[in-house]
């Protein structure tokens, strides 16, 4: 007699090519929309190889401006994480399907979404707009944008909690916000700095383009060397940019490993 | 035939409370409903439990003892009835207030502890129905907040372990934390809902000691969900049997027969032991 085994494999098979044959049906389509060309790449590679020539020896003269521009950036992203983490802890709760009804966290949701949908730059533009150049609009503007992702981490995390130690301390007569305080709080305490970490790294790299429209930061002299064709003085910026990214997922890495 | 129509009603002290005691709790034709259920979790006529009483609710899995349990402390609602604790009604479907859940401490099957938290921090949420509610968000308790929960820790053995996280503590030491946290809360009423089922055979007997000693101690009403009717009678001194979401056996421990726990699973039932081979 047959040993038992699970269903078997003709069907699994043919759905396996079935996912397979609709994912090169959508990488042909984007291939094809946006005009992908190897060929272009490699008639290109001679320009590209002069781009990286003219940066060696990068030019070393502009090093004390490109140090104070990203100290620059650093503020943006920090303050701008800071402003956004406080703005999603309370985004977060009330957004959070097991501690609020429905009429509270799903308008938050549906907020949340919108943030998370509007463009970086054009959040960048409409600060600059509203108030003027320089590092405030880049501050607000990283605040603003990473609230739709940071709100909706907060949410899930503080949704993942275990409900029972929330119902116990319920059961002593605490507060709603007590209960959140030392309940909800205590248990996604690591999840939240994990995700606010991440955040800050995501917030950083942002902060580099935000210059491009004259929201404060590195981005202004990115533009402004390209621009006047000065790559030994990009190169400079380049490196100090790398530095600046790789200590800080190394920190942000370091940390994240030892939180529990 | 009326003891078909209603069990409860034929048996001997059936929904009474121990002589002279003032009610802790007291249901008046309660029926809890669950959505798609063909017949109620829970129906009961009449259940009296008096300040002080140390009871056991027993019955098989699925019977309703924590349907019962969590009618009493007030997250569940009854679909009718009267359910009155500490001579307070309960609303259906409104929380209790601050005031009156603090009165009534529950223990939970699994423990339901901050994981995170240390075990005195635990025991200190046991005061969170009495600290200040604004000013306890920022850490802040009194030192009688403090002192309380520092001797509900030594009641239960834990002092070595005060500032150890509870997520590296054995089951047997979680319990005595959430056997502490409710100490700390002070309260007239203890609700158990299984609180040895998830332990170690060997450590039932001394977290139910603890569990009763520490509830006779303050005067506090005790009530447990228990699956062993063994324990039951080592530990209560009232035996309610809960058999298909009915109250079919309300008894003093000490009368307790098997021919009574038949009534309750269905099935021969020794009180000394288990199921009856």
């Amino acid at each position: 007699m047959a040993e038992p085994r699970p269903p078997s494999g003709w069907f699994t098979r043919v759905e396996h090519l079935a996912i397979l044959g609709v994912i090169a049906v959508l990488v042909a389509w984007a291939w094809h929309g946006t005009e992908f060309d190897l060929a272009k790449l490699g008639e290109g590679l001679p320009r590209l190889a002069e781009f990286f020539t003219r940066m060696v020896p990068p030019d070393l003269t502009v090093a004390e401006t490109v140090a104070l521009s990203t100290v620059e950036t650093l503020q943006i992203a920090l303050l701008g994480t800071v402003l956004s983490a406080v703005a999603s802890l309370v985004l977060g709760l009330l957004g959070a399907a097991n501690l609020t009804p429905p009429w509270v966290h799903q308008p938050v949701k549906w907020l949340l979404g919108a943030l998370r949908g509007i463009p970086v730059i054009l959040l960048a533009l409409i600060f600059v707009s509203a108030v003027g150049l320089g590092p405030l609009p880049g501050v607000l503007t990283i605040a603003v944008h990473a609230t739709g992702m940071l709100g909706k981490f907060y949410a899930e995390a503080f949704e993942n909690a275990d409900p029972m130690p929330l119902e116990a301390l319920q059961s002593t007569g605490a507060s709603w916000l007590q209960t959140i305080r030392f309940g909800a709080l205590t248990q996604v305490a690591p999840d939240l700095a994990r995700d606010t970490l991440f955040r800050f790294e995501l917030n950083l790299r942002e902060s580099l383009v935000l210059g491009l429209v004259g929201a404060g930061g590195i981005g202004f002299y990115i533009q402004l060397y390209i621009r006047a064709f000065q790559y030994d003085k990009v190169a400079t910026l380049t490196l100090v940019v790398l530095a600046m990214v790789i200590a800080t997922e190394q920190l942000s890495v370091w940390v994240r490993r030892h939180l529990r | 035939m009326a003891f078909l129509a209603d069990p409860a009603a034929a048996l001997p002290g059936a929904g009474r409370a121990a002589p002279g005691a003032i009610p802790a709790l007291t249901l008046e034709g309660v029926e809890v409903r669950y959505p798609g259920a063909a017949r109620p979790a829970l129906s009961v006529d009449h259940l009296t439990i008096g300040r002080g009483e140390r009871v056991a609710v027993i019955g098989p899995s699925g019977s309703g003892k924590t349907t019962l349990l969590r009618l009493l402390n007030g997250t569940l609602a009854a679909e009718r009835g009267e359910i009155f604790v500490l001579g307070k009604r309960l609303v259906p479907g409104r929380r209790l207030p601050r005031e009156q859940r603090r009165r009534i401490g529950m223990i939970f099957q699994d423990f339901a502890l901050v994981e995170r938290a240390s075990v005195f921090d635990n025991v200190l949420f046991g005061r969170l129905g009495h600290a200040h509610p604004w000013l306890s968000l920022i850490g802040h308790f009194s030192d009688r907040d403090r002192d309380i929960a520092g001797a509900a820790v030594r009641e239960v053995g834990l002092l070595e372990q005060l500032v150890q996280r509870a997520d590296a503590l054995s089951g047997g030491q979680r319990q005595r934390v959430a056997i502490a946290r409710v100490l700390a809360q002070e309260p007239e009423i203890i609700l158990a809902d299984e609180p040895v089922s998830n332990l170690d055979p060997a450590l039932t007997n001394d977290i139910l000691g603890l569990l009763t000693r520490a509830s006779e101690r303050r005067g506090a009403t005790l009530v447990m969900a228990l699956h062993q009717p063994r324990l039951a009678t080592a530990h209560a001194g009232r035996v309610i049997g809960i058999g298909g979401g009915r109250i079919v056996l309300d008894e003093a421990a000490a009368r307790l027969s098997d021919d009574a726990l038949r009534s309750v699973y269905g099935r021969p039932f020794a009180v000394s032991g288990g199921a009856a081979k």
